[in-house]
């Protein structure tokens, strides 16, 4: 509602409308008969009357609103507030009466103005968008991650350069169902075609996650390609499915890198079986044909011995001993080694086997060896393990051997047969009170031939702990000593990677 | 040695093994009609009474065929497998020598009946003794089957 207001050529205000009085906070009745000037702000006083003069002067009868521009207006109660003005003048009965019609925008600058700064604002975040786009154009142009994304209806929204690259080609709107053919998608195999629903970004256009490994018939290399995809499904603000996107990398070469690897592993472990199984093969035939010379040895020795024992002299007699003793340890040496050559011949026959029933029969085995010795026993809970019982069984029985026969100085002896905790597979001990060796040689320990003690001191062949270390290995698992001079030494092994740890549901059939 | 009247056929082409086993049986008295053959072709030939052994008769077939494995032109296996495939030698006891468990694993793989086994130890008293179990069990003990009545009474124990 715009105010008007009269004024006389002597600026007294004649006529004063409602809108007026709102406008102004004036009430007509105080308006009336006072100047204009009154409800112009002070600083633009002179200039009114010169311009409502001059306007006068020039007959122009109306001057519309907004011509004038925004002009300056003041309120009773001394608010100053912008106004549009139109001017008109009349003349009736020689009077010049000037009609003003205001209208107060001050809402109207205010809503200019914040327009004003909404549109710089706009123009602030839409070069921030930009940039920010320009930004992630060249994050997507430069990546080695090939990105594609569909809307849900499979139109392509994204399809980076690295995406091209991959692919072998750019983005085609086809419909969903020919994309594996056209894209030239495979299962890993790299033969089978993946199946279109299961695409990744098909998936993810279901609104599913997806991780896979395709081969891509990129049209542009021969070998193709093989890739590693992740999708996830695209959602708007509100939660509801818009498409998908598919990042994927090129792994071809990591592939071939690993296929490589494996390869020249495989090689190398059937190198090393062959190696393996001709030094096994050469030991046992050295070992077998040696038994025949010795036999013979042995033999007519022990016929000489015999047969001429009586007409000999005590020298030669000793000499025929010191004979068939040497032929004797040569028969142990030499079955001990066709015994270690076998353990590599022959094929794991594994079975679920109770270890407590095994170590009581090799206690019973040994009994005859400690004979007239206080020897203690010590035998644990031990596992169910799946082995070769008979290879296992000469485990423990060479290992419960040995702490026998390096305790044997002991006024007391003290053998324990446990099981730790190793990396949460049951590892089992053999425990002496010996007299042990030093560490430092403990990698010797389990080479053949290598003995820590003279002979006099402590029998042996040196062959008992390879043959112990041959089984072990042959079963998967390891074999390891601490020892200390003098104190003993604790022997431990583990069987393989799949040991059934089940000794505490199985405890009941220990039982023996 | 007269070829005819045999109790035991040595099959062995080492000549120390062979002279270590009669020794060993002579102790025994074991060793009085021993005919001692070096190779696989001529324990076949004598075994089936041909060529050199011709005049021989399968009615005095030996008591007890002791048999090397490893042997020159017919190996002992397969000496085993004429022996037991054939009707008029198959109730002939044979003892196999072996020199290991493994040739044993082996003979017992082909499944062709061979009687016994001495595995030759390389201690001289153990191979005694067994020379002497095993000689006292299949000539003494044991009661030789009447081989050409067809029935076979004797033992097959191993």
């Amino acid at each position: 509602m715009d105010a008007i207001i009269t004024v006389d050529y002597q600026q007294r205000i004649v006529l004063f409308n409602a809108a007026a009085e709102r406008m102004f906070r004036c009430a007509a009745a105080e308006a009336i008969g006072q100047s204009i000037e009154r409800f112009l702000p002070q600083r633009f006083r002179a200039a009114h009357g010169a311009h409502i003069r001059s306007f006068a002067e020039t007959g122009v009868t109306n001057r519309a609103m907004g011509t004038l521009g925004a002009l300056w207006a003041v309120r009773a109660d001394g608010e100053e507030f912008q106004i549009e003005a139109s001017i008109s003048q009349v003349e009736s009965g020689g009077k010049k009466l000037f009609t003003v019609i205001l209208r107060d925008v001050t809402e109207r600058k205010q809503a200019e103005e914040k327009l004003t700064a909404q549109a710089a604002e706009l123009v602030r975040s839409e070069q921030a968008l930009r940039a920010q786009t320009r930004m992630f154009q060249s994050v997507l142009d430069s990546m080695d991650e090939g990105l594609v994304t569909a809307d849900e209806h499979g139109k392509f929204l994204l399809w980076n350069p690295a995406a091209e690259k991959i692919v072998g080609m750019g983005a085609k709107n086809l419909p969903v169902k020919e994309w594996a053919g056209h894209y030239g998608c495979y299962l890993p195999d790299g033969v089978t075609p993946f199946p279109t629903d299961q695409l990744p970004l098909v998936r993810a256009m279901r609104g599913e996650a997806a991780d896979c490994e395709m081969f891509l018939r990129n049209p542009k290399l021969a070998e193709g390609v093989w890739i590693e995809a992740t999708s996830r499904p695209l959602k708007d603000e509100n939660g509801v499915l818009r498409g998908g996107v598919v990042a994927f990398r090129d792994v071809t070469r990591t592939k071939a890198a690993q296929r490589e690897i494996r390869k020249l592993n495989a090689e190398l472990e059937q190198r090393v079986l062959q190696r393996t199984a001709q030094l096994e093969a050469f030991t046992y035939s050295v070992s077998h044909d040696l038994r025949a010379p010795l036999r013979h040895i042995a033999g007519f020795s022990g016929i000489l011995l015999e047969e001429f024992g009586p007409t000999l002299d005590p020298n030669a007699q000793h000499y025929l001993q010191r004979i068939e003793e040497g032929t004797r340890k040569m028969g142990l040496l030499v079955d001990e080694l066709l015994n270690l050559a076998r353990v590599g011949r022959h094929s794991l026959s594994l079975q679920v086997t109770g270890l407590n029933s095994i170590v009581q029969e090799v206690v019973s085995i040994l009994k005859p060896e400690s004979g007239g010795r206080e020897v203690e026993w010590k035998i644990a809970e031990l596992p169910f393990v799946d082995c070769d019982p008979v290879l296992i069984k000469q485990v423990l029985q060479n290992l419960m051997a040995n702490a026998l026969k390096f305790t044997r100085p002991r006024s007391r002896t003290v053998i324990e047969v446990g099981q730790i905790d190793e990396n949460g597979h049951p590892a089992v001990f053999v425990r002496d009170n010996g007299v042990g060796f030093s560490m430092k040689y403990a990698d010797k320990l389990f080479g053949v031939f290598q003995r820590l003690h003279r002979a006099e001191d402590f029998e042996g062949t040196g062959i008992g702990l390879a043959t112990v270390q041959r089984i072990i290995q042959k079963h998967g698992g390891r074999v390891w000593v601490e020892a200390e001079l003098d104190r003993g030494a604790t022997f431990y092994f583990t069987i393989g990677a799949e040991e059934q740890t089940q000794q505490k549901s199985n405890a009941a059939m220990v039982g023996a | 040695m007269n070829s005819r009247e045999v109790d035991i056929l040595l099959v062995e082409d080492s000549q120390e093994d062979a002279d270590l086993a009669l020794h060993a049986l002579r102790r025994e008295n074991l060793a009085n009609n021993i005919f001692v053959v070096r190779d696989g072709e001529q324990a076949l030939d004598f075994l089936f009474c041909r060529e050199a052994f011709a005049q021989r008769s399968f009615d005095h077939s030996p008591k007890l065929v002791l048999l090397d494995l490893k042997l020159p032109k017919v190996d002992g296996i397969e000496v085993l497998k004429q022996i037991k495939s054939d009707p008029r030698t198959k109730t002939i006891p044979v003892v196999i020598m072996t020199s290991s468990k493994e040739e044993r694993d082996l003979v017992d793989g082909y499944n062709l009946g061979a009687n016994s086994y001495i595995q030759k130890p390389v201690d001289f008293h153990q191979f005694r003794e067994t020379v002497k179990q095993v000689g006292l069990y299949w000539l003494v003990t044991n009661q030789p089957s009447i081989v050409n009545g067809g029935k076979q009474t004797a033992k097959q124990t191993s």
